[in-house]
This record gives structure tokens, sequence and C-alpha cells, in this order.
């Protein structure tokens, strides 16, 4: 019904009692994407070591010892802020290539190749140790910044 | 329970470290450092037992709203430490470093706000007092907040300055630590501090040195080179140490290495068609530092190591100059900062240029074995002490030597500066100089520091020392005025090297007339050399012995005409000198230092 109709037909509304107005509710603890995790990472590896740029680049015109050159220093920078902020393990702390039995049979744990029998495997050659996140200790994140901004542009004022 | 806290306020780096004092135990328990919460990249604290001396002035969009929160401060006016020292790299403008270097500088204004030395307008600027002072306020608050039931405040504090420090140098840092909010400080000397942390690792020490040895302590750190020597005596049929000899405050350290290094690799690519540019080479200063470890590491055989610096922009790779550090240029540089000299091989002095920049006195003579023939040839020898062991040539010859500070990490530096050692003994006579085994070297000062608290208890040895330097005060002679001729002044000793802490005298038979509601200045000077004068013994002709420092001044409130008075000279526990003015009916009043007057050079 029409608000014309309504008042022609006698029929006013219950007058609503104006909502109280409520305290500013204290602001919600800042929502963060799943993603937000990730980009803080690439930020922290390229802030430390300047990966994104290494693997953004096309190095294909470059001699071998210029790349070379720059792949140890970057190397290096990025070994040490991985190592700061992830603390990695081998999955099987064993020897490359000698016989390993499996601690699990967890398929994200262990992955079997070659002539795997049907009936799955209870032991074989260890190919690669495999990498497990021992403790993962990154900073919290700000909630004032950009986390899609992965590097911020830099301006010189010479 | 008290803590004894001890802080090794550095010049490029700050370290804490503490000892719980359980009241029952006699023997001294060890210290353990603190690990320092600060901000080592935006928005992220971090616990790192070196805090960096470094002082960054933010600007509003220096960094993202909140990034600079610390655990006790979420708006924190000035950015401390790791961080600090990073964006000081990009921005140095609003960089304050080496503040401890402007305390002991007496050709500026040190209570005037002058730092960032180099800032542009508009910047907020600090005093090197406050700058000093914020690095202490930020290691009370962050013991604060990781020892919520220890309050800092009621544990007893040891700042550590250089030896070399003079008495002015000494009572700014008090009042910098004054002004942190710290009560129950005393000041400590540095080499000493390094000492006690070798004699708190060593519980046998008293086997390892015997009476009559003589312990050379050398000091190289980040930005300042110390020489100590402290001598082994013994009181009451018990060993005990003196520290006998201090040498000069000597500007020069790592960094100047680090940055010869920077420089001569920046000239090879000068030389191919590479020109760098101010951050380039900060990039080539600190690649060059950890090139140099590399090099310095006695199991590397590796001719040269890669020095690069990465491309500026996205053009990581294509940008990338490449440079190595070859073993042939650290050879090199090192052999320009510890050339193998013979004992009367003296340092050059500073050139006089009549319009000189305005900055840090950093040494004229890059040579560190030089300056330490002259700290040993003319310095140590200067004092008159039967302890002091002499060569022929009045060479003081210490039978063992104890390194401290980062550059003495590498073996070959400490190598060298044996081997110089050796053939100066040698030459003497004596034997070859013992090294007393090394220690944490970029640690020891600060757990030295604490160990020496306890040592206060009577719960470890202590060094006799006193001050370290003889004071004087200017006198104008009385005599008729001659047209261009200065009236020419006398030095009156008011305090003697070796005087006591916790001691006081009276300067006899001189006194001087002040009129009271009117400031009275004095010309204050101090000598590292002339150890021998005696408090109210007058000088006439000294030369270049003595060395001027900021006045000093004292008002005398109350009314009526000149007030006789007499010079009281006061050696705080705390290691602070002092005097006073004390008028026949007991009145007092302090003589204040007057760092606001530019020393006439």
């Amino acid at each position: 019904m029409s608000p014309e109709l309504i008042s022609d037909l006698g029929l006013a509304p219950k007058p609503v009692k104006p909502a109280k107005p409520e305290k500013p509710a204290a602001p919600p603890p800042p929502a963060f994407k799943p993603s937000d995790g990730a980009l803080q990472i690439l930020g922290i590896m390229q802030r430390d070591s300047r990966i994104i740029d290494f693997l953004m680049e096309d190095i294909s015109s470059y001699e071998d010892d210029q790349v070379g050159a720059a792949v140890r220093a970057m190397q290096t920078a990025a070994r040490d802020a991985l190592v700061r902020y992830v603390s990695l393990a081998p999955v099987i702390d064993g020897v490359e290539g000698t016989f390993t039995k499996p601690p699990s049979n967890d398929p994200s744990v262990v992955k079997y190749l070659g002539n795997v029998p049907a009936a799955g495997a209870t032991g074989g050659t260890l190919r690669h140790r495999g990498w497990r996140a021992v403790s993962v200790s990154l900073p919290p994140l700000n909630p004032k910044q950009d986390m899609a901004v992965i590097a911020p542009a830099e301006i010189e004022v010479e | 329970m008290p803590h004894v806290i001890g802080i090794d306020l550095g010049t490029t780096n700050s370290a804490m470290a503490y000892v719980g004092l359980p009241a029952d135990v006699t023997e001294a328990p060890s210290a353990s450092m603190f690990a320092v919460p600060q901000l080592v990249n935006a928005s992220e604290v971090a616990e790192e037992t070196l805090l960096p001396s470094f002082l960054y002035v933010p600007g509003e969009k220096d960094f993202p709203e909140g990034a600079t929160a610390l655990p006790w401060n979420e708006h924190p006016d000035y950015v401390i430490g790791r961080l600090a020292q990073k964006r000081g790299n990009e921005n140095t403008g609003r960089l304050v470093s080496s503040a401890k270097s402007w305390l002991s500088h007496s050709g500026v204004d040190r209570l005037s706000p002058i730092l960032p030395w180099k800032a542009p307008e508009g910047v907020k600027k600090l005093s090197p007092v406050e700058a000093s002072s914020q690095y202490l306020a930020h290691l009370r608050e962050a013991w604060n907040n990781k020892m919520p039931n220890v309050p800092f405040v009621d544990q007893e504090i040891l700042v550590t300055v250089p030896a070399s420090f003079d008495a002015v140098a000494r009572d700014l840092t008090q009042k910098a630590a004054e002004q942190a909010g710290y009560k129950n400080i005393t000041l400590l000397e540095e080499p000493q501090a390094a000492f006690y942390a070798w004699i708190e690792r060593h519980p046998d020490w008293r086997e390892r040195v015997k009476l009559g040895d003589l312990i050379l302590v050398v000091d190289i750190g980040g930005g300042t080179t110390d020489f100590t020597l402290i001598a082994v005596l013994e009181r009451n049929g018990e060993l005990v140490l003196e520290r006998v000899a201090v040498g000069e405050h000597i500007l020069l350290g790592g960094d100047n290495i680090d940055l010869a290094l920077a420089r001569t690799v920046g000239e090879k690519l000068a030389a191919k068609g590479t020109r760098i540019d101010g951050l380039q080479l900060q990039a080539l200063w600190a690649n060059c530092r950890t090139a140099k470890e590399k090099l310095l590491d006695p199991e590397s055989k590796a001719k040269e190591v890669p020095v690069t610096i990465l491309g500026k922009g996205t053009g990581l790779v294509g940008g990338t100059i490449k440079a190595s550090l070859t073993r042939a240029d650290l050879d090199q540089v090192l052999e320009g900062f510890f050339p193998a000299v013979a004992s009367n091989d003296m340092p050059a002095r500073a050139r006089r240029v009549a319009l000189q920049e305005i900055g840090l006195p950093y040494a004229a003579d890059a040579a560190i074995t030089r300056h330490l023939a002259r700290f040993l040839s003319q310095q140590a020898a200067a004092v008159e002490h039967d302890t002091v062991r002499r060569g022929p040539s009045g060479l003081a010859s210490p039978t063992h030597v104890l390194f401290n500070g980062g550059v003495l990490n590498a073996t070959f530096v400490r190598e060298r500066l044996l081997s110089v050692l050796n053939t100066w003994l040698n030459a003497e006579g004596f034997q070859a100089i013992q090294s007393l085994s090394g220690e944490d070297l970029m640690h020891a000062v600060a757990r030295g520091a604490a160990y020496y608290g306890t040592a206060r208890h009577g719960k470890g040895v202590r060094i006799r020392g006193g001050i370290p330097r003889t004071y004087y005060i200017g006198i104008e002679t009385a005599m008729p005025a001659v047209p261009g001729m200065m009236a020419p002044l006398k030095a009156l000793t008011v305090a003697s090297f070796g005087m006591e802490e916790g001691t006081d005298l009276r300067i006899p038979d001189r006194e001087f007339g002040l009129i009271v509601g009117e400031p009275a200045e004095f010309r204050f000077f101090c000598s590292a050399v002339r150890k021998n004068d005696t408090p109210g013994q007058m000088i006439e002709d000294f030369g270049e012995d003595l060395e001027e420092l900021a006045p000093m001044e004292v008002q005398l409130t109350g009314s009526g005409g000149i007030v006789p008075v007499s010079f009281e000279t006061v050696v705080t526990e705390t290691g602070v000198l002092q005097l006073w003015c004390v008028a026949h009916d007991g009145r007092r009043w302090k003589l204040e230092f007057n760092v606001r007057e530019r020393v006439a050079a």
C-alpha cells in the first residue's frame, strides 16, 4: 500500500520509535585477506634480495658472467631473508641416493617415483629430501599498508 | 633482587648486559646480553644484541602510518637502531650518526641542536647530548618492556665511556643519561670494561698474570681507537690492577678501513669508465665490509671476492656493476692502517688550515700503529710510575695485550699488531708480548661493565684508576699591559692524574676574589702527558702539553661585593670531575662547563 492510500483509509502506520543512536563500535579487527601473507613474503624477499626484479627481468641478452655476478649477490641476500623468517628443514633427514624408509604414508609428505608397485612401496632410494617449514615468524601486518605494493617506486632527489 | 646493568654506548653500536645480584654468592655471577627490541624494518620489531647507534628523524612521508610503532610507544618521534641505519643510508639528511664523537668534539656547541649535521632546512635537529640520551632512553624502555617486574631505574647502571673522554665529555654523557631518566649511574672506561670481561671469563686470572706485568688494551671499534695500560700490582698481599695510562681520543676505526676499500674499488671502476654515485658508494661500502671479512677469514684462500653493485632500477642484471676486492687491494689498505713502523715513528700532526670545514676532527694520520707508537713512547712513558716496565729508550713495554673491538676480530690485524709490538719489544731487549685470549669482541665492553658493577659489591676484582688526566685552570699573569701582547697565561693544577673516585681535595694557598651576581669564567685545560703535576702547582710555559677544554663558569648568588673563594676538586663515585668554589663561611658553588661557548683554537 502506498502511503497516500494508507492515509486515505485512515490507517496511519504506528510511529516507529527512532532507534537509539548506538555508541560507535570499536573498529573491527583489521580484516586481512588470505593473499596478504603471500604478498608480505614477496615484499620481504624483494626488499632484502630484489628477487622480483630478477624474476621479471628479461635476461636473455646478457652474458653469463653478468648474470652470474648479479645472481651471486642476490642469492646470498635471498637466502638470508628466507631463513630469517622461515625456518626450513628437510622432510627426510637422510643422504640423497641411499635407501630410505618413508616416515609417513601421507602423499603430501612422501611422493614415490619410478616403478611403484600397485600396493604402494615401503622404501626406496631417497632422491630429494624435501623441505618443511618448521616455523614461520613473519612480522604482524600493518593494516595501514597496501599489501599489493610489493616494492614502492623510488624517486631520487638530486 | 637488584640487577647490575652494563651499557656500552658505542659510536656505531650500543649493547647492554646484565647480572643478577644474589645476596649470598661470593663469586661474581656471569653476565647475560640483553637482546634489544628495535625496528629492523618498517612495521617489524625484532630483538638484536646490538643496537646500532643511529637515529633517524622521520618525515611525514617516510614510513607508512604506524610502521614505526614500538611495543612501548605507538608514535615515537625518532627511529632508533637497525631501521634508522638502513633508512638513513637512503636519506642521509635525516640521519644522526656518530653522536658520541660529536659529544666529545669541543669545536661545536654540544648542547645546541646541530644534528643531523647536514640536515636540510625544516628537519628537526637534536643536540649531541639529546641524541645520546635517545639511545639510552631506548635501552631503558626496552628493558622495562621486557622485564616489567624489574624496573630499570631501581637497578644499578654502568655506562661506559672511552678512556680518552675528557671531563667535559664525561659530564655530558652523565647529562645524557639523566635526561634519559637514569638514576644510580656510574661511568666506567671502556678498555677497563673490556679487561673486566676477560677477568669474568677467566676466574683463574691470578694465575695468568703476575706481579709487575703490564697489560696493553687495544680497542679499535667502528669509529674510534683507544689505548690503555693496566699494571698488575700487589696490595696487602693480593694482586690488584691499576690503570696507569690512557691514550688520546683518536677518531679512526673500522669504518675508515671499509671506506678506504670502497674508494679503492671505486677508483678501479672509474679507471674502466664506470662512475658510481653516492648511494652506490654506500652499497659498495657495505659490500666491501663483507668482502673484507671473507678475505680475512683464515680459512679463505680466495684471491678476490666479488663486490657487486646491483642495478638500481628494475633492470637488476642489466644494471649490475661488477667489481671485485682483491687480496692485493686489501693488503694495500691494511698496510696504510697498520704499517710496520719503528717505535719512534710518530703520527703526522693535523694540518692547520686557516679555513676548515667544521665537522668531526678525524685523525690526520690513518696509521694506527703510529698512534700506538706515540702512546707507548710519549704518553705512557711520561708516567712517573715504577710499575711501568720501560726499555732503554724509555718506551713503555707491555708484557700482555688484550684486544677489543670489531676490527680486531680479524686474525690478520691481530697478528700484524703483535708482530709490530714484538719488533719494538725485541729492540728494547724484552721477550715477545703475550696475547690474552680473545673474547666476544663486540659485546665484551657491556659484559665487563656489568661484571664491574658486581665487583663494586665485593664480588670480584676492581681496577684502580682515578681520573685519566691532569686538569688545570688558567690564570692570567698580573703584569703591566704591553700593546699587541696577550697577558701570559699560567695554569694552576687543580686535579692530578690518578685522583681516585670518591675523593676530594682543597687547593692550598690560592684564593680568588669573585664578584657576586655576575658570571665568572675560567679557562680550563687538561693534559694526558703531564702526570706529575700536583694540585696547587702553577705551570708556566706549558707549550703544547696542555689542551684547552670548554671554559668553566660560576655565578655566585647573593649580594655584597667580592667574595674570596678557594677551589675544591671532587671526583665523584661515578667518576665525574667537579670543581667547587668555597668561601670562608663554608658556602659552596659548583663550576659548570660552559659548552655553549666556542673554544678558541
